[in-house]
């Protein structure tokens, strides 16, 4: 049997903010997830957006939480180690109902908070960003808007909450939870663990989680989208590009931190689990023309599919804010955190320590570090041609956790790139193997 | 820094070829770098006969590389990571460090790179099973691997068809070839063993969406048939990769031979176009030093 001050049910980009954050308290913590590694779920398929702030209902949580958060990314990503491209973005609009939309946007924005807004435009959209199509009629110019690559942020902040003091428990599924006078018994398919407080941040199963214990207060119901990935060399624009839609159907451009263009669908049902679907790709290849007719869709090189958890109440009205649900003082509950939870993912995993240190009355820790350590493992070998990443930094991945190719991949990017992996996967796995064998 | 009058990158067919024209011509200050260990591109990797008088690729390569002269520098396990406008490249390799060499004249000979399964509209997941047919020729012939069947093949064109053979012949079962087109795409030669061999062949068709997870279970095709697999081989074609050239322009000094000029489905063309830019590189550099 395992003890632990806290043990925090699932190892994706909120857990793994959550467990750093409590280290920079007195506490012990657990991080727990059924697979072999962190990041593997909704984390690792999304927009890699960090919003402005402008679209959230304004004196919401999360209106609140994400100017907080964007005006922090910096300094988050600096201590990190991760890059960060404050890029900027604009929303762009096709005729006077859209145009009318986004001055609604923009009023929305500044009473949020957020800094520089502008509405500009087709001409001066076009001025900023020539990649637009000439029939863009207005624009949302949002300057704090930026990406950053939602797998690195996840696992850096792991490896942070790792340096720090938290303990992982990873390829462990948890099956019941129990709770006595002591606090609560988790029963997983292997240890069993005792703690005083449990944060679920399950992702697509966090209603499960609550419901182990609690009643139904929010039900998830999962839908997905479809992305398209174009070679670091196409052409792509200098902002994140939104389009604008009354039905919310519109896709989305990033130019990412790594140099790849990533096109969004809109959301649509959820078929098989971060599968793609003909529709979302057609619709991608259709739309984009639109927006960016000088985008090169046959520089695509991969395609993967994305989970969204939407939480709605139990007579099925959809929950706009996030839901974290308190029944009591020790469980605390994220359920269906989806945009814009990577921008706020630092900020959900501060207030939930914070409530853990109250909780447990304890005082912060004198040496926390929330500088997470690298070293340049470089060498001279590069065996990601691609991607150009050595020999040194793909066994400095396995040490660090990293136990599939995969894995692997979520850490130092190898098979990323043009050849998607055929020239290199099969060098890593003999990495894995020698590693595994003690032959390294 | 290093100096070299003509730097080659890719010592497959095409770039040994030129390094041999150049010698021939008079050129004695020749760098031949890949990022493998030994020369020979993906001839290496290629054991079907179909190299010059019936040869596989290493006996090919071995022909190729007799009497290469000794004065001809070689960097094998070396990668080129950039190349610049003012004539330098930057390779990285075990054996060299990192080291940046200025050239006079450059012959790039880096082959071609396939199209992947992520470049395809297939929808579905993304299960272990899929390879390019490439990498799978690779992983068969170099690392003893075979693949489980049944096995779909999606493209029938020479590399489709060598693969498909060689599966068979491995004992393994093809499920179906799929090809876009009416016809194989192929040469007559890598058409003959379809006559004895028992695989679908399914035309006008291609693959709509795959199934199965964390491994491959099926595909659907566009007319609707699903047809259960265990392997997926990806035979979509090749692009040359002119990845180095990336902010090149077109300058004088650059030449390209082999598959990243453009894909040549037979070797000879392949080593007849490296002996061509072989001899055009050291005739640019000597007109260069007339002019001096």
């Amino acid at each position: 049997m395992i003890q632990c001050d806290v043990a925090i049910i699932g190892g994706g980009i909120l857990g793994c903010f959550a467990a750093r954050n409590l280290m920079r308290w007195n506490i012990s913590a657990l991080l727990i997830d059924g697979a072999n590694d962190v990041c593997t779920g909704i984390t690792r398929a999304n927009t890699a957006i960090v919003y402005a702030g402008y679209d959230n209902k304004p004196g919401s949580l999360k209106a609140e939480m994400t100017v907080r958060a964007n005006q922090n990314f910096d300094v988050l990503c600096r201590e990190l180690a991760v890059p960060f491209s404050r890029c900027g973005s604009l929303m762009v609009s096709f005729g006077p109902e859209g145009d009318r939309a986004l001055a609604k946007k923009l009023k929305r924005g500044i009473q949020n908070g957020v800094n520089g807004l502008q509405l500009l435009s087709g001409g001066a959209a076009r001025e900023l960003e020539p990649m637009l199509s000439a029939d863009v009629t207005s624009a949302l110019y949002a300057p704090t808007t930026g990406t950053v690559n939602p797998w690195h942020l996840g696992i850096a902040a792991y490896e942070n909450a790792l340096q720090n003091g938290a303990t992982p428990l990873l390829g462990t599924a948890v099956t019941n939870i129990r709770w006595d006078e002591r606090g609560y018994i988790i029963e997983t398919n292997a240890q069993s663990v005792r703690c005083k407080m449990v944060f679920n941040c399950a992702g697509q199963n966090s209603d499960q989680i609550h419901q182990l214990l609690f009643p139904a207060s929010v039900r998830l119901q999962l839908d997905g989208a479809d992305f398209l990935v174009l070679d670091k060399h196409a052409q792509k624009p200098r902002h994140i590009i939104f389009q604008e839609s009354e039905d919310g159907k519109g896709i989305t451009a990033v130019p990412c931190t790594e140099g790849n263009l990533l096109l969004d669908s809109p959301a649509r049902p959820m078929g098989v689990p971060y599968a793609t679907t003909q529709e979302g790709i057609a619709f991608i290849r259709r739309t984009v023309a639109d927006i960016l007719p000088d985008v090169d869709m046959s520089q695509v090189i991969r395609s993967f599919g994305a989970v969204r958890p939407n939480p709605y109440t139990v007579d099925e009205r959809s929950i706009h804010d996030f839901c974290i649900e308190e029944p009591v003082p020790s469980f605390i509950s994220l359920i269906g955190i989806k945009t814009p939870g990577l921008t706020c993912a630092d900020e959900l995993g501060k207030y939930l320590a914070q409530k853990a240190a109250v909780y447990l009355n304890v005082s912060a820790k004198a040496n926390f570090d929330p500088c997470r350590q690298v070293s340049s493992s470089a060498d001279d070998e590069i065996i990601c041609q691609c991607e150009q990443v050595s020999r040194g930094e793909i066994m400095d991945a396995i040490h660090r956790g990293a136990k599939t190719v995969e894995a692997v991949k979520r850490r130092v990017g190898t098979g990323m790139g043009r050849c998607q992996g055929s020239r290199c996967s099969h060098q890593i796995e003999k990495f894995l193997e020698e590693c595994r064998n003690g032959t390294l | 820094m290093e100096h070299y009058d003509i730097l080659i990158i890719g010592a497959g067919a095409a770039g040994i070829a030129a390094a041999k024209a150049a010698y021939q011509a008079g050129s004695r200050s020749i760098l031949l770098v890949d990022r493998k260990a030994e020369p020979g591109g993906v001839l290496l990797q290629c054991m079907h006969h179909g190299f010059g008088n019936g040869m596989n690729g290493p006996d090919y390569v071995k022909k190729l590389l007799a009497e290469f002269p000794v004065e001809i520098s070689c960097h094998m396990n070396t990668s080129v990571l950039s190349v610049t406008n003012t004539r330098e490249a930057f390779l990285s390799g075990p054996e060299i460090g990192r080291k940046t060499v200025h050239f006079h004249q450059l012959i790039l000979a880096a082959g071609c790179l396939e199209i992947p399964f992520g470049a395809l509209p297939i929808a579905g997941t993304r299960p272990t099973g899929i390879y390019s047919a490439g990498q799978l020729q690779e992983l068969m012939n170099l690392h003893a691997f075979l693949p489980e069947g049944p096995v779909v093949i999606l493209g029938s064109g020479d590399l489709g068809l060598i693969m498909a053979k060689h599966i068979l012949d491995a004992g393994i079962p093809i499920a179906a070839l799929v090809e876009q087109k009416s016809s194989c795409g192929g040469m007559a030669r890598n058409q003959r063993f379809l006559v004895n061999a028992e695989i679908p062949l399914r035309f006008n068709s291609t693959i709509a969406e795959v199934y199965g997870h964390p491994q491959l279970e099926c595909v659907r095709l566009s007319d609707g048939s699903v047809i259960p697999c265990r392997t997926l081989l990806i035979a979509a074609g090749m692009r040359p990769d002119r990845t180095l050239l990336h902010r090149l322009g077109q300058p004088e000094w650059l030449h390209l031979c082999g598959n990243c000029s453009k894909v040549h489905p037979m070797v000879e063309a392949v080593v007849q176009e490296g002996k061509q830019v072989g001899y055009a590189a050291a005739a640019a550099l000597n007109k260069t030093i007339e002019k001096r």
